[in-house]
């Protein structure tokens, strides 16, 4: 399997086979079985508690799984040490509350990676990591530390520190739930060219908008498992079954 | 014996026990900040061992009184065939009883860190030591300012230690004992030290808030 595995455009950059997660006695992941293709946006959605960032977080291990499978390019994700880390350098991660290094400038949040695990000289890291930040738009506050900057601009900031991996795929989870209404669209503009760009991404999120214009594929998630997915117009005209009524129904005075 | 003449005739007596408990001081610190350091990396290591192995550690040495120890090391050590210089005896006691409680300041520093730093810092692909070096170990330090200025204090001041053991040259308050035995200094011999110890700290502290405004991180 391995050595097809980079090559072979039909494997599924990332695949969930049967996992099954608890914490204690509540069943977080039922049977959660997924594929995301090169190049697909997957948007994942559900009312809060139905595990979709558990799901999402397992993809690169920051939870782990009590059974089923998860495979990076055919490749069973590593359990932990260097591999793990290895493929976890090759997938982005974006958090609610961007995570980004307290005591770093925005550049050197953005370099750090590049340097100590691509092994990038410091200018090689920095001159990618400017036309980065010039790109998500936060150049002009690369030497300010993450403080400084608007909610808004870091988490731009952070998709750049994930972009500067040369990631094969970008997780997002939750990332405009912990922010101003005002700028909420600074960052779902960035993820929609990144889209438009042709990345691989896994979306948690509320913004149904952001679906609806975006999403190759929508999947419903509720009670730790997937419920329903299909096209954002099937899934958003069309549910086909009354939980997913329900939560849309629930949602719609937004 | 008014002031006058005890610095008269003690002056020098009193100048090398600054110097002496000024160098031991710096050289304990060192090694409390290198040792803490370590410690608490076993503390928060993966290998439960080493984790339990850094609490023992700490407990062992923050709740042992000074004298006690010194007393292991100076008395007790010997008849392992382990004989330090007495100044040795003094600094190494110091740093197992600061490096136990600069240890607690450290993990204290590291908990302020949100999990989320780590997180992120697992997914761009740092390895555990990487993120040790350059996510948790530098906030840390920049976090605990404050804290590890009054732990340089209470080490300088653990340095009277050494009046307990024949050590040349004595430190402030072993100059005091010094001083007292041939003189009638009685309170006053006791007072010029005091100021020593006073006016040391006065300025570690100046210099630590100083720093402290400089490196910490903002949130």
């Amino acid at each position: 399997m391995a050595q097809e595995s980079t090559a072979d455009k039909n494997v599924p950059v990332i695949e969930l086979r049967h996992v099954d997660k608890h914490y204690g006695d509540l069943h977080v992941l039922r049977d959660v079985s997924l594929s995301v293709a090169r190049g697909e946006v997957l948007v994942v959605i559900g009312p809060s508690g139905s595990g979709k960032s558990t799901m999402c977080r397992t993809i690169n291990r920051l939870e782990t799984i009590d059974s089923g499978e998860i495979l990076i390019e055919g490749e069973p994700l590593p359990q932990e040490g260097r591999e793990l880390a290895r493929m976890r350098s090759e997938l982005g991660m974006v958090f609610q509350q961007f995570n980004l290094f307290a005591h770093k400038t925005i550049l050197e949040n953005v370099t750090l990676g590049p340097r100590e695990v691509l092994g990038q000289s410091k200018e090689e890291a920095e001159k990618y990591a400017m036309e980065l930040l010039e790109r998500v738009g936060v150049a002009s506050q690369a030497h300010k530390v993450p403080a400084q900057l608007s909610g808004g601009q870091q988490q731009r900031a952070a998709i750049a520190r994930s972009l500067a991996m040369r990631p094969k795929a970008m997780m997002f989870d939750e990332p405009t739930s912990a922010l101003d209404p005002e700028m909420i669209n600074e960052v779902l503009d960035v993820m929609v060219e990144l889209a438009r760009g042709g990345m691989t991404m896994v979306v948690v999120t509320h913004e149904m908008n952001f679906a609806r214009r975006v999403a190759d594929r929508v999947v419903f998630m509720a009670d730790g498992q997937i419920v329903e997915e299909g096209t954002p117009d099937e899934f958003f005209d069309h549910p086909k079954t009354q939980r997913a009524r329900d939560f849309l129904d629930s949602i719609k005075g937004h | 014996m008014g002031l006058a003449e005890l610095l008269g005739t003690y002056g020098q007596n009193y100048l090398d026990g600054l110097l002496a408990t000024w160098s031991m001081s710096a050289v304990s610190f060192v090694f409390v900040m290198v040792l803490a350091v370590l410690v608490t990396v076993a503390r928060v290591s993966p290998v439960a061992p080493l984790r339990g192995l850094g609490e023992l550690y700490v407990q062992v040495f923050r709740n042992i009184p000074g004298v006690a120890l010194l007393i292991l090391v100076a008395y007790a050590l010997p008849q392992l065939r382990v004989v330090l210089p007495w100044r040795t005896c003094v600094i190494v006691t110091v740093v197992l009883l600061g490096s136990a409680f600069g240890s607690e300041n450290f993990m204290s520093g590291i908990n302020t860190i949100g999990v989320g730093q780590i997180e992120a810092a697992r997914s761009i692909g740092l390895t555990f030591t990487q993120i040790l070096r350059h996510i948790v170990i530098p906030q840390a330090l920049r976090t605990t300012v404050l804290p590890m200025t009054n732990l340089l204090i209470a080490v300088m001041l653990s340095t009277a230690l050494g009046s307990q053991v024949p050590m040349t040259p004595q430190e402030l308050t072993g100059v005091v004992s010094y001083v007292n035995t041939r003189a009638t200094g009685g309170i006053l011999a006791f007072l010029i030290s005091a100021l020593g110890y006073a006016l040391t700290a006065i300025a570690i502290s100046f210099l630590g808030n100083r720093l402290d405004k400089r490196v910490r991180v903002l949130r």
